[in-house]
Formats: structure tokens, C-alpha cells, sequence
């Protein structure tokens, strides 16, 4: 029996994990390879991380495939050796034997979708075609390997969030979750290609995503005032995943600071405003989780 | 008098490089002094699109084609720097891009802009090139310098890679380092093993020359 994500959201605030690639870099990952090929090389590493989130009290856990499109895979060397839908039915397949040997029930899997990490005009020469074509051959395989949902994330280009969301579409009918990455300006909010919160979230509304809202890039406080002027915008339900502060260097390495308490305060207040959905990006782990679970659970 | 240079910046700002192109060729009719209209004009145009992006008033495509229009002009302008300065094309190159997974192209940019202003011959790789590329580049045009931007620091690390690919190359005694970008600092250069930092298009000639003149 599939379990149905969008009656559930309907129902309660749904909590989603934390950040993989970080998690895998501490796991001994180096720059020099894909997080992505752990799923065929090491996959009881990326288990060992699912099952941390599973037990932290996250009931969406999301397949290590954030670079797992055809497009994305193509601009590295390690990349290249992989095969995008392998590597996508590998991930989702470990990631739903974790769920079933995990004692919790209720778990969903959603199928991890990243940006092709190639642009559209005028900044680059991606046509929407094969942005689409790339989407729509990774969510296949995705769904062969069991996902019970999409999550769509670190969009930087609404165009290309939209063609994610289509290419989806034409590959399976479960739910889709469209999350935006936004830079915080002098004047506001922003996408790398000036899309404003409101504008992004009302064209994937309109689209049909089932779910909208941003991770990555700024901390839980800048996300509060984000929430705020997408929940103004749009009655779609919301989800947001920031990361753990921003990364400091230390030793040629990303170091995130933030506190768990400190995440999880952050997070019950974007849930006030009406969140459906919560969870983390980059430098959050099991900790960051597991203290949002508590919270969630009590209420404040 | 120096309309012309109004003109060509407000070409930069306004993104528009046939217009760019064609007052670059207007300050060559006109006999302007190349180094002048490059730097009270054209750079100007592109420090002010870079502000415009820093305050979040243009986004990435803006900015990418004011950059090609910064290009277009230099373009024609190079060719024209003045022949004293060739002396120091002849005896020093640099490689220069901003390195794998940034897009981050404007500050490179400038620096490449400048450098070739001063008289060094310039190879621009662009944005997000990969480390390999780096060193390839710079046995090919047979340079002395590899001059790498990084704007994340995400993808600083890459700076330290291709120093450690130069040294694996048993390069490093014909290949100087340099580096820049907002979370860099003389601190990460020296981390790294590379020969400077420099905060800003000015102070990357400075810092070149220096170390040019030193070798």
C-alpha cells in the first residue's frame, strides 16, 4: 500500500531530513568525487545517514540524487562513469530498504531533483527541452525504485524549477515538492536570476506543484521573513529547508556553527506562520532533526 | 570633451555592446588615448554594473551581458595598447577564470580588463573552469601566472587544488598564484601556498607587476 504525502500534509506538519552531501563529507566524501556514486559504491554510508534521519524523528527522508540528472553528472569526470538511471533506481531502492527496516512506520520517500547546473539564456545555452528530457529521465528511474514523492530543490532559475516540475509530470503523477534558492539583497530576496519569493512561489502554484517553498543558501532567521511573504502569496502548502548558518572556513573546509536550539526556535516559528512542511540543508544533521522533532511533538 | 567616456560607461551600464563596440571604435577615430578610455570609460561602466549587482539592483543575466559588452569593447581596444606597454606582454602572461562550480564572472573580469589594460598579455578561461584547465592553459600560452577567482566558500577549496596541481606538475618555480574574491584574503593565500591576494582590479596590476618585476 502507497501511503498518500498530500493527504498527509493535510493533516499535520510534515518533517523532512536534514542535509546529505555535509553528512557524506564528514563520512570521509572528498571534492574529488559525487556524492551521488556512494549510492552505488558505499551504500551502506548513505544508509547509515537515512537511517540517523529516520531515527531522528524525520518522516521524509530524501534520496542522495541531488546531482543525479544526466546533465549534472556529465560535467565530471566520476560523473561521466555513472549511469544516470542506475544511479537514481540505486539510491531510491536503499533509501526505501532503510524505510523497511526501519521500526518507525508512516515514512516517505522523496525522490531528490538538483539543478542541471547548466543555464539558460542569456547566461548559458540550456534549452528547456533538455533541461525537461533530463528531469523527466530522472524522475523515471526515481519512481522505479520506489519514491512516494518529488522533491525538487536549490532552484536558482524559475524556468528551470518549472521544467523540473514538468518533466516530473510526464514520468509519474505522484506529488511534487518545488523548493527555490534565494540570496538575500539589500531590497529583498532574490534568485541567482533575480526572481523574487512571490513571483517564484505563484508561477509553481499556478503550475501545480503540490508543495512550494525555498532551502539552501541563507540561515533559519533570514527564512522566517521568506515564509512570510510566500505564505502571503500563494494558499499552496509550504515547505522550507535552510541551512545550519552560513559556512565559515576553516582548514580549506565549510564549517557551519549554528546550534540545533537555535535551528529548531527558528523553524516552530516558521511553522507558526503556516509551514507544512520543515526540515534541513546544508551543515544540519540528525541533531538538527532530532531537536525539531522534540519541538514539534510539544508543540513549541 | 569626455562625453565620449560618459558614453562608453553608460554603454557598459546599459548593457549594450554594439554600442560598446562602436565607441570603442569612436575613441580610436577620435585618437583618445587607449589606457584612458579604457579606465575612465569602459571600466567605470563595469564597476558600476558590478555595485549594481553587489546591491542585488541586476541579476546574473544582466550581469553576464554587461560583461559581454565589456568584452566586445576590449576587443577592439586592445589590439591599439600603446607598444611601450607590449614590452611587458612579451615577457609575462597570465591565465586567468574563476574557478569550477562558480558562475561569479564580473571581478575576474575587471582583473583580466586591467591586467591587459597595463600591458600583460591576458587568457581569459571565463567562469567555472575546472582545475586541470588551469595548468593546461597556462603550459599552452607557456604563462607565468594563473590568477583565480572564487566567490563561495564552497568552492575556495579549488584555489588550493590548482596550486597543488601545479606543484605536482613541478611547475611551481615558472608558475606564480594569485588569488581573489569576497571570502579570500592574504590569510587563505598563504594557506595555500599561493603568491598574494588582492582585493581589488587595482590591486591585483599592483600585486602582479610587484611579483613580475621581483622575479
Amino acid at each position: 500500500m502507497s501511503l498518500d504525502f498530500t493527504e498527509a500534509i493535510e493533516r499535520k506538519v510534515m518533517l523532512f531530513d536534514g542535509g546529505m552531501g555535509t553528512m557524506l563529507i564528514a563520512k570521509g566524501l572528498t571534492d574529488r568525487e559525487v556524492p551521488e556514486g556512494w549510492n552505488i559504491e558505499r551504500p551502506e554510508e548513505v544508509k547509515a545517514v537515512h537511517s540517523a534521519y529516520i531515527e531522528a524523528g524525520a518522516e521524509v527522508i530524501q534520496t542522495n540524487t541531488f546531482g543525479a540528472n544526466r546533465i549534472k553528472l556529465a560535467a565530471s569526470e566520476e560523473g561521466r562513469s555513472l549511469d544516470p538511471s542506475e544511479v537514481n533506481e540505486r539510491a531510491a531502492a536503499i533509501a526505501r530498504e532503510t524505510i523497511d527496516e526501519s521500526s518507525r512506520s508512516g515514512i516517505f520517500l522523496a525522490g531528490d531533483v538538483g539543478p542541471t547546473g547548466l543555464f539558460f539564456p542569456p547566461v548559458g545555452n540550456l534549452t528547456p527541452g533538455e533541461a525537461r528530457n533530463a528531469f523527466k529521465e530522472q524522475a523515471s528511474a526515481l519512481e522505479r525504485g520506489g519514491v512516494d514523492l518529488f522533491l525538487v530543490e536549490t532552484m536558482y532559475d524559475v524556468r528551470e524549477a518549472l521544467e523540473a516540475l514538468r518533466g516530473i509530470r510526464e514520468a509519474s503523477d505522484k506529488p511534487v515538492v518545488v523548493e527555490l534558492t534565494f540570496e538575500r539583497k539589500p531590497r529583498g530576496f532574490f534568485t541567482l536570476f533575480g526572481d523574487t519569493p512571490s513571483e517564484g512561489a505563484s508561477r509553481l502554484a499556478s503550475e501545480g506543484a503540490d508543495m512550494v517553498g525555498s532551502n539552501c543558501t541563507i540561515a533559519s532567521a533570514d527564512m522566517i521573513e521568506l515564509a512570510r511573504i510566500m505564505r502571503a502569496e500563494i494558499d499552496t502548502p509550504l515547505i522550507f529547508q535552510p541551512n545550519a548558518g552560513k559556512p565559515e572556513m576553516e582548514h580549506g573546509k565549510a564549517v557551519y556553527r549554528q546550534r540545533p536550539e537555535e535551528f529548531a526556535a527558528d523553524m516552530m516559528e516558521i511553522v507558526r506562520i503556516g509551514a507544512n512542511a520543515v526540515g534541513g540543508c546544508c551543515g544540519t544533521s540528525p541533531e538538527f532533526i532530532r531537536m525539531l522533532h522534540e519541538h514539534l511533538v510539544h508543540g513549541h | 570633451m569626455n562625453d565620449l567616456y560618459e558614453e562608453c560607461a553608460k554603454a557598459i551600464i546599459d548593457l549594450d555592446g554594439d554600442r560598446a563596440e562602436e565607441l570603442a571604435r569612436r575613441s580610436i577615430d577620435e585618437e583618445r588615448p587607449v589606457l584612458e578610455t579604457i579606465e575612465k570609460g569602459f571600466v567605470r561602466g563595469i564597476r558600476e554594473v558590478g555595485r549594481l549587482w553587489e546591491e542585488g539592483e541586476i541579476f546574473l543575466p544582466e550581469l553576464v551581458v554587461g560583461a559581454e559588452a565589456m568584452k566586445r569593447a576590449m576587443a577592439v581596444l586592445e589590439p591599439r595598447i600603446a607598444a611601450g606597454k607590449k614590452e611587458l606582454a612579451d615577457t609575462h602572461r597570465v591565465v586567468i577564470g574563476t574557478i569550477q562550480g562558480d558562475i561569479h564572472d564580473i571581478g575576474k573580469t575587471l582583473v583580466a580588463t586591467m591586467l591587459s589594460a597595463n600591458g600583460f598579455e591576458v587568457h581569459d578561461l571565463g567562469a567555472d573552469v575546472p582545475i586541470g584547465r588551469f595548468v593546461e592553459e597556462a603550459i599552452a600560452s607557456n604563462a607565468d601566472f594563473i590568477a583565480i577567482s572564487a566567490l563561495l566558500t564552497t568552492t575556495m577549496p579549488g584555489q588550493k587544488r590548482v596550486v597543488e596541481e601545479i606543484e605536482k606538475r613541478a611547475m611551481r618555480d615558472k608558475v606564480r598564484v594569485v588569488v581573489g574574491g569576497a571570502p579570500c584574503s592574504s590569510e587563505w593565500a598563504a594557506e595555500i601556498g599561493a603568491d598574494g591576494y588582492a582585493g581589488d582590479a587595482v590591486s591585483a596590476v599592483n600585486l602582479v607587476k610587484q611579483l613580475a618585476t621581483a622575479s
